[in-house]
């Protein structure tokens, strides 16, 4: 680990984070301001459900989904924060290495007195900070606005605390994958078509999986290994799904490291 | 004419990755619909179920065991993906020549700024009627085994109208913030932004009557599909919004290029 990479690192990074983080504090801010309205009508709704065979609201991802708490609200405005983060997270993994690459600087970062490793754990650590970083910021924010806009109804707080938790496994997953994806293609030329399908991608496959029922394909999604709606229905992470999920996230930093130092990285002519 | 075939030949490896990836959704959701399909007990729930239900899930209209109500669903993914893959055409093939530092050489062509522009604009174009046209086919064969009946084609030749029309406002919005971005960087960031922002817009506009209105701010919405199942048109009125965005969209685009100082 390399103090001088990772504050450099960091600077390049700071004023994405900043946006970045601006924007999941106003998508949970706005989203959560309708809470109220929502949960009035929301209750009606809940009413007329609850006198359906059992099969059919799993059929249609509801049976988990109580949108008349402030949690269970919170999980449905939740999956959008984590489409948020998965584009970042993607962003930062998918550009991690190969921006040296295309911006031409790779000849003078690895002429540094530094091994290929720790350039890559340097760069990781601070990737991790600004997700950390984004994290904190979320779970302020959301404080703040299920504090204002709970309408007196009671919250479990050690499951917020679990699912503000969740992000962090979340966004691992999505720089993990970016990272590998981006050291096995030839050349990133533009990193955000890479992180747009990707978090898309698998934003899509859950989004499915809510309309039409369940489907193995979707255990490959993130979105389906930290759901939001099952934290909150069950107070506990679906503990073989995280750890598939952490499973991917360190087979692709690990094999990210064996790549990376191996790779031929095209010099300036 | 060589500017434009040379951007159809670099975007192209990018035209099949987008097609794979549509092609792969509707593969699994045609076999998630297969559940569905002429479910009588399915149909009876359905029934069964309140119309505010019905509402809050966002199935107005559909029969979710018809070919059709099932296409509807699906409309807002379409429309997702070629809003994505359109605006990230746009952006990059303006704003990738100063990346890769090769914007002096197209520009000492012998060819007016504009013209690079509408080679650009135009290979892009292509690439959104492909997706759309690969969309439409891939559809076709895997609806095959259901043996749809003529309104459900009509349907289908509707819904990717409405794709071709938000492919096309991402486009220009594209192509407008390759040609206008001081910095090329910005120019994907900025889209990204939009695309996110408009997403979510388009998620609350649906979520209350009385934020109704926002859907004037999300080209996902100009297009519902429960709207074109009922009515068989698109929308006037969103259609002559969708026209001015993008008219409005391309000249500013052509206008600030024509002036701007390139990032060399």
């Amino acid at each position: 680990m390399s103090a001088n990479i990772f504050r450099h690192e960091w600077r390049a990074r700071q004023r994405s984070v900043i946006v970045w983080s601006l924007a999941v504090a106003a998508v949970i801010f706005i989203f959560l301001s309708f809470f109220s309205g929502f949960a009035d009508q929301a209750g009606l709704i809940n009413e007329m459900m609850a006198r359906f065979p059992p099969e059919m609201r799993a059929a249609f991802g509801l049976n988990d989904m109580d949108l008349t708490t402030v949690l269970g609200y919170y999980s449905f405005v939740f999956l959008f924060v984590q489409l948020c983060l998965a584009i970042q997270a993607g962003n930062y993994g998918f550009g991690l290495v190969s921006i040296e690459e295309s911006e031409l600087t790779a000849d003078f970062l690895l002429s540094k007195p530094v091994s290929r490793g720790q350039v890559l754990t340097s760069k990781l650590l601070a990737a991790l900070t600004a997700l950390v970083v984004t994290g904190l910021v979320l779970s302020v924010s959301s404080l703040v606005s299920i504090s204002l806009f709970r309408n007196g109804r009671d919250y479990d707080a050690q499951t917020l605390l679990l699912l503000l938790l969740s992000t962090v496994i979340f966004q691992l997953f999505f720089l993990g994958v970016g990272l590998l994806v981006s050291l096995l293609v030839r050349r990133v030329r533009s990193v955000t078509p890479y992180s747009l399908g990707l978090g898309f991608g698998a934003y899509i496959l859950i989004a499915f999986s809510g309309l039409f029922g369940d489907v193995k394909l979707e255990l490959i999604t993130p979105f389906k290994h930290l759901d939001a709606a099952r934290i909150v229905h069950q107070g506990a992470f679906d503990t073989p799904l995280v750890l598939i999920n952490v499973a991917v996230t360190v087979v692709c930093v690990a094999v990210s490291y064996w790549l990376y130092i191996r790779r031929d990285i095209p010099a300036v002519s | 004419m060589n500017i434009f075939l040379r951007e159809l030949k670099s975007n192209f490896k990018s035209l099949i990755i987008w097609s794979v990836i549509v092609a792969l959704l509707i593969m699994v959701a045609v076999a998630k619909f297969s559940a569905f399909a002429g479910d009588p007990q399915m149909l009876a729930m359905l029934d069964g179920m309140p119309p505010a239900l019905i509402d809050a899930l966002n199935m107005r209209t559909f029969n979710l065991t018809t070919l059709s109500g099932f296409y509807g669903v699906m409309f807002i993914y379409f429309g997702l993906m070629g809003g994505i893959a359109a605006a990230m055409w746009g952006s990059d093939i303006i704003s990738k020549e100063e990346r890769d530092k090769t914007v002096e050489f197209s520009l000492v062509l012998p060819v007016s700024r504009s013209r690079v522009i509408t080679a650009k604009a135009l290979a892009a174009l292509v690439n959104c009627v492909g997706l759309v046209l690969i969309t439409w086919a891939v559809s076709l064969i895997a609806v095959r085994s259901y043996s749809p009946d003529r309104s459900f084609y009509a349907f289908l030749a509707l819904e990717m109208q409405a794709m071709f029309l938000i492919e096309l406002i991402f486009l220009a919005i594209g192509l407008l913030l390759g040609c206008a971005m001081k910095q090329h960087k910005w120019s994907a960031s900025f889209a990204v932004a939009i695309i996110l922002t408009t997403y979510m817009i388009s998620i609350l506009s649906v979520m209350q009557e009385k934020l109704d209105f926002l859907k004037y701010l999300t080209p996902f919405q100009y297009f519902d599909a429960g709207d074109l199942f009922r009515t068989g048109q698109l929308d006037g009125a969103f259609l002559l919004l969708s026209a001015v965005i993008v008219v409005g969209c391309l000249s500013v685009a052509y206008w600030s290029y024509d002036r701007r100082d390139l990032y060399i």
